[in-house]
């Protein structure tokens, strides 16, 4: 579904993210997990056509995409839940929907709302809130939701429990679970590690912009070294990060 | 010879001089060469350079966009004519002159000086305006503020008939003085010079540093109010000098005189040439008065119609004004800062003619620092609705390295936000308290402004590296320097060239911020920091963005450097082999609370912590 | 109170233009982020256009309305493209002086081509009538004016809240990214509020050139001004408070005329100037103005 090979991004003079390669499969649910500043949200912001990459190439479908717009990404359809959720907080709930399916056509606009509704039945009697008086499970249903109504074939959420209480961060993986279930393919990104590889299929972990670990994400979440490899500890600075599982 | 140039004033005036003598020289050559018309040509040419440069004294070293200064200029120009007048003449254009000026005449020198004094007052009084404003670069409201200015002059000038002679305004004579262009060249000659020290001045590094990035500047400890007003005061007296020229050399003034027009015509001169730089202003001034000459001789010529018709519509007075707005608006697509930007004569004369500069010592470390305690308490910081951080604390004595870590969204960057002034607590207070020396008290600053915070010896970076991109690294660091001569205690700080070679930039020095590779950046606002000579140096993120060999590096290079500036630090990272690697001690965050302290050993045993990182339901034992 | 309610009235009809124009800018400023000092010149250029119309083609006011609206519109779609389209995301003070650039060059281009003259037209005679309604003298011109905003307010507020479209420029106003991440086309949506913003100096345009029935080159810049301040006065970006804010000050130009003395009242202007200069300098961040965390 999509393919990653080689991406290299760079904020002016910093290379944020160093020849990264990865693949989604079709119905695949992917973490990715790693620690802050290692360049999981700027992997996701080139992928969805936000951060032009410096290298590499990106294919969705068989079709290259590298450095495609974000409404062009979208068309293709690829949908990224971005960061700390950035709902329109002066729009109401329901504007905040259409607005995700800004490029559909009316009918299938109504159709999908209708839809995601019967997903997300609490946006249904917040219909009329501006987004920033919603809680923040609430906001968080809403920010997948708006991405869910252009129809994309595959989502990418950037850390989805961010924020949020640790009630509501259970809400959110088994929503997770649920679009799982559904068949959906999404690319996860989380601090959360523990809890993204009990709903992942297959992770990556990315440390200072390189792809440190990958494997099934049942695999991983056995590791014993999870933990140092996650962050880094201060033991294994020769030793170059554990090699790639081979299972 | 190459002692001058070597040394920093001494280059400076040298730089001017050869301005001044190429602006001159190359308009007596143009005067020499054709009709009277031409001098009179020459000498607006000069007096627009000193304008301009007044303007550029303003706009350039703090980068906010004044509109107002040709208002300054027409407060000066009608203060300068009803002063130098003849009586008859006030007698005929205003007999109602109010305050007893009909009986006044002054020395013309006498009048430009009473001009000037007249305009300053009134710059002062905009700019305690335009300081409550807030304006910092590109800052709207100081813009229609200024704005404002420039229009309420001109209605005045148009109504007040009784003062102004109204939209004819005073037409003018000097019984005598001021003959000659000596008083031009003179003015000129002082503008340059002044321009030039202003902008290498402590209080113009500063403002210029303000321009380049007011939060940056204000978290070093730098009041950018301060700057532009006393920007803003020689700016605005310059100006009202080469006002004063301009009415003389004119004859009369209008409310015509200094409107859109001229202040179109200025501001164009200043940026084509880099507003910037006093070198660029100059060089502006000379291209769009050739260019100016140029079209409006084009304008004149007649040309006949037949297939040509094309040209009699282009060719007709309103081709210079378009020439103008399109030198304007061409300079803002695809040149912005001008064509020299912010270089200036001296520059190359002290490459071309000064000595090559020593390398300076290696640095030592600084003797053990009077104690000093950071000190945080019981924070609560709201957000709207959103709780960023509660009850937090923290607790650092400058001979420590402490570190924050915690998850995404725990509150380590507003902690250190609140800590030094950027944001407001809802609840708690941090106080940081130092000991100047032995048998002094003890000093306990909380609260305040970022830049008092600053000054009482905090010092920071932020996540995303906030350097002052257009200056040099050398400059970058001297103004650190410049703030903890001005405001920080101890006699043996380490020299600005000292922390460059330590931090590996000497060989950068002379590069804009801008242009540093990563790594060098965020080694340059580490530097930046330790030369505030603080108590503490706060870090946040350090590393984030290198690779593991650099941020084991850091390691090394933040200890050091604490170690040599005498400084305590508190650092958050993300990046647990720099952050245990470096710290004596950690805070872990986690939802707005600490949820551990300890040593790096004991941090990365807790369980509390790897469920922060991993999730809640960590595995129990690891590493 | 006549007195209150005739100047209230009268503040209205002044202050639906400003209002008009200040929405565009408002709206302007929400996707890009520029205060669009060449707003006026859709005024200018129109200006030139009645004046065509009316005097030239001799077609009269109802011809001149439409052409008038459309030229707005059109202009403001050319400036986007040719100036602003290139310096987007530079920094305030390169906007800033863009902007600028573009005022003075499009009113070179009027000195040069039409001159610098006034160049005078019929206004519709209908337009100079007087309503009275005791001894209320309402003026036929500002009851047009003052209905019409209403009616283009309603609408651009349907428009703002119930289509794509509107949701689309909200959104980018609000957070551009996000935006493009849900599928918005940058150059699009910017477009769009560039045609919007004309739309809305074309009706205030139509409004502000019957009362003056004079075309010169410097004819934009005194309803750019109160425009802009009306803007400043809402807080910049939002445009319910760009509607108050033209309203307030047309009702306080007219009031500080009738108490100002009688040889004061040729600067009134610049006494509505030195208010909003107080204004700003003791509340810089407008009326209306949204706290938002500053970004460290």
């Amino acid at each position: 579904m999509l393919e990653i090979s080689g991406l290299t991004t760079r904020y002016g003079a910093i290379s944020a993210l160093r020849r990264v390669s990865l693949t989604v499969g079709a119905n695949e649910v992917v973490g990715l997990i790693g620690p802050n500043g290692a360049g999981k949200t700027t992997l996701l912001n080139t992928v969805a056509g936000l951060l032009r990459p410096a290298e590499g190439e990106v294919r969705l479908e068989e079709r290259a995409v590298t450095g495609d717009s974000p409404d062009r990404m979208l068309r293709a359809g690829l949908a990224l839940v971005p960061e700390r959720r950035r709902l329109f907080a002066q729009m109401t709930v329901v504007e905040n929907l259409r607005i995700g399916g800004v490029t559909a056509s009316a009918e299938e606009r109504s159709e999908r709302l209708d839809e995601v509704v019967e997903l997300f039945p609490v946006l249904k009697e917040k219909w009329g809130t501006a987004a920033g008086y919603l809680s923040g499970g609430e906001a968080q249903q809403l920010a997948i939701a708006r991405a869910l109504m252009s129809s994309p074939r595959i989502v990418l959420m950037d850390e989805p429990s961010l924020g949020l209480a640790p009630v509501l961060v259970d809400f959110v993986f088994d929503l997770i679970g649920r679009l799982r279930a559904e068949g959906r393919t999404m690319l996860i990104v989380e601090q959360n590690a523990t809890r993204l590889l009990e709903v992942a299929d297959r992770a990556y972990v990315l440390r200072t912009g390189e792809i440190a670990v990958d494997g099934m994400a049942s695999d991983l979440l056995q590791r014993e070294d999870l933990f140092d490899t996650f962050v880094g500890s201060a033991r294994d600075e020769d030793s170059k990060p554990s090699e790639p599982d081979t299972r | 010879m190459q002692g001058l140039l070597s040394s920093r004033v001494g280059s400076q005036l040298a730089g001017s001089a050869v301005l001044v003598v190429v602006l001159v020289l190359g308009g007596l050559a143009y005067a020499s060469s054709g009709a009277p018309a031409r001098d009179i040509l020459v000498t607006q040419m000069l007096i627009n350079a000193i304008m301009v440069i007044g303007l550029q004294i303003y706009i350039g070293n703090t980068g906010v966009l004044s509109f107002g200064h040709m208002g300054f200029a027409a407060i000066s120009g009608y203060a300068f004519a009803l002063l130098a007048s003849t009586v008859q003449r006030k007698a005929r254009i205003v007999p109602d002159v109010p305050l007893g000026l009909d009986a006044v005449s002054l020395n013309p020198l006498v009048a430009a000086a009473a001009a000037v004094a007249i305009t300053v007052v009134a710059g002062l009084v905009v700019g305690l305006g335009l300081a409550r404003s807030g304006a910092k670069s590109g800052a709207v409201a100081a813009t229609v503020i200024t704005l404002a200015l420039l229009f309420m002059v001109h209605e005045v000038g148009g109504a007040y008939a009784d003062l102004t002679g109204g939209r004819n305004g005073i037409s003018f004579s000097v019984g005598r003085g001021l003959d000659g262009r000596m008083w031009v060249y003179l003015a000129l000659i002082a503008t340059v010079v002044l321009a030039r020290l202003f902008k290498s001045s402590r209080i113009g590094r500063m403002a210029q540093a303000a321009r380049e990035d007011d939060l940056a500047a204000r978290a070093m400890g730098i009041n950018p109010a301060r700057g532009q007003m006393v920007a803003l005061i020689l700016s605005v007296a310059v100006v009202s000098v080469a006002a004063s020229l301009r009415v003389f050399q004119l004859g009369t003034v209008a409310p015509s005189t200094f409107f859109f027009d001229y202040t179109l015509l200025t501001l164009v001169m200043l940026i084509v040439g880099g507003r910037n730089s006093i070198a660029g202003s100059v060089l502006g001034v000379a291209l769009m008065t050739v260019v100016n000459e140029t079209t409006r001789h084009l304008a004149d010529v007649e040309i006949d119609g037949g297939p040509m018709d094309v040209l009699d519509i282009v060719l007709r007075p309103g081709l210079t004004d378009i020439v103008l707005g399109g030198s304007m608006l061409g300079f803002m697509i695809f040149r912005a800062r001008g064509l020299v930007e912010d270089w200036e004569v001296d520059h190359w004369l002290r490459r071309r003619f000064g000595r090559a500069e020593p390398v300076p010592d290696p640095l030592k470390a600084a003797p053990t620092p009077a104690p000093a305690q950071l000190s945080a308490a019981g924070v609560t910081v709201d957000f709207g609705g959103f709780r960023a951080l509660e009850r937090a604390e923290l607790e650092a004595s400058n001979l420590e390295v402490v570190g924050l870590i915690g998850p995404n969204g725990a509150g380590k960057t507003t902690l250190l936000n609140m800590v030094t002034g950027l944001v407001k607590a809802t609840e708690g207070t941090a106080t940081l308290t130092t000991r100047s020396g032995p048998g002094s008290g003890a000093h306990s600053a909380t609260g305040g402004e970022p830049f008092e915070i600053a000054r009482s010896g905090l010092a920071r970076t932020f996540q995303n590296l906030r350097l002052f991109p257009a200056l040099s690294v050398r400059e970058n660091v001297s103004i650190a320097a410049l703030v903890a001569s001005q405001h920080r205690a101890g006699p043996d700080r380490p020299s600005v060239e000292q922390l460059l070679v330590h931090a590996g930039l000497w060989e950068l020095r002379d590069r804009r911020a801008r242009e540093l590779d990563y790594g060098n950046a965020r080694r340059l606002e580490l530097v930046r920091a330790a030369a505030l000579s603080p108590a503490f140096i706060l870090l946040d993120e350090p590393t984030s963005g290198m690779s593991n060999v650099e941020s084991v590096a850091m390691i090394d290079e933040v200890r050091a450097l604490a170690s040599a500036v005498g400084a305590g630090v508190v650092v958050i990272d993300h990046d647990l082999a720099f952050i245990t690697g470096v710290c004596d001690r950690i805070y872990c965050l986690d939802q707005g609370r600490v949820i551990s302290v300890g040593t790096p050993t004991e941090i990365q045993a807790d369980p509390q912590v790897q469920a922060a990182y991993l999730g809640a339901a960590a595995p129990a034992a690891t590493g | 109170m006549i007195d209150l309610l005739q100047s209230l009235i009268d503040g209205l009809g002044r202050g639906s233009i400003y209002a008009l124009l200040a929405l565009g800018i408002a709206v302007i400023f929400g996707v890009m982020h520029m205060v669009n000092f060449a707003h006026g010149e859709l005024i200018t250029v129109t200006a030139y256009i009645a004046f065509g119309v009316v005097v030239t083609t001799g077609w009269g006011w109802w011809a001149a309305a439409p052409l008038i609206f459309l030229g707005a519109v059109g202009t403001s779609v050319v400036i986007e493209f040719v100036a602003f389209r290139w310096v987007r995301g530079a920094s305030d003070f390169t906007m800033l002086l863009t902007s600028f650039a573009v005022h003075f060059l499009v009113q070179a281009i009027f000195v040069m081509t039409m001159g610098a003259s006034v160049r005078s037209f019929p206004r519709p005679e209908w337009a100079d009538r007087i309503w009275s309604v005791g001894e209320l003298n309402i003026q036929i011109v500002d009851v047009a004016v003052i209905g019409t905003t209403a009616l283009t307010l309603a609408a651009t507020v349907f428009l703002l809240q119930r289509t794509m479209f509107g949701i689309s420029l909200r959104a980018a106003a609000e957070d551009f990214d996000a935006a493009r991440l849900m599928g918005v086309k940058s150059n699009k949506v910017i477009r769009q509020a560039f045609i919007l913003a004309g739309a809305l100096a074309g009706i205030a345009a139509i409004f502000y050139l019957m009362r003056t029935g004079q075309a010169r080159p410097t004819t934009g810049l005194s309803p750019l001004l109160k425009g802009i301040l009306a803007a400043i006065i809402g807080g910049l970006g939002n445009m319910q408070g760009a509607v108050y804010g033209g309203l307030l000050l047309g009702v306080s130009e007219v009031l500080l005329r009738s108490w100002l003395p009688e040889d004061l009242v040729g600067i009134t202007d610049g006494a509505v100037f030195a208010l909003i200069a107080l204004f700003f300098i003791f509340r810089p961040q407008g009326l209306l103005y949204v706290r938002s965390a500053e970004r460290v």
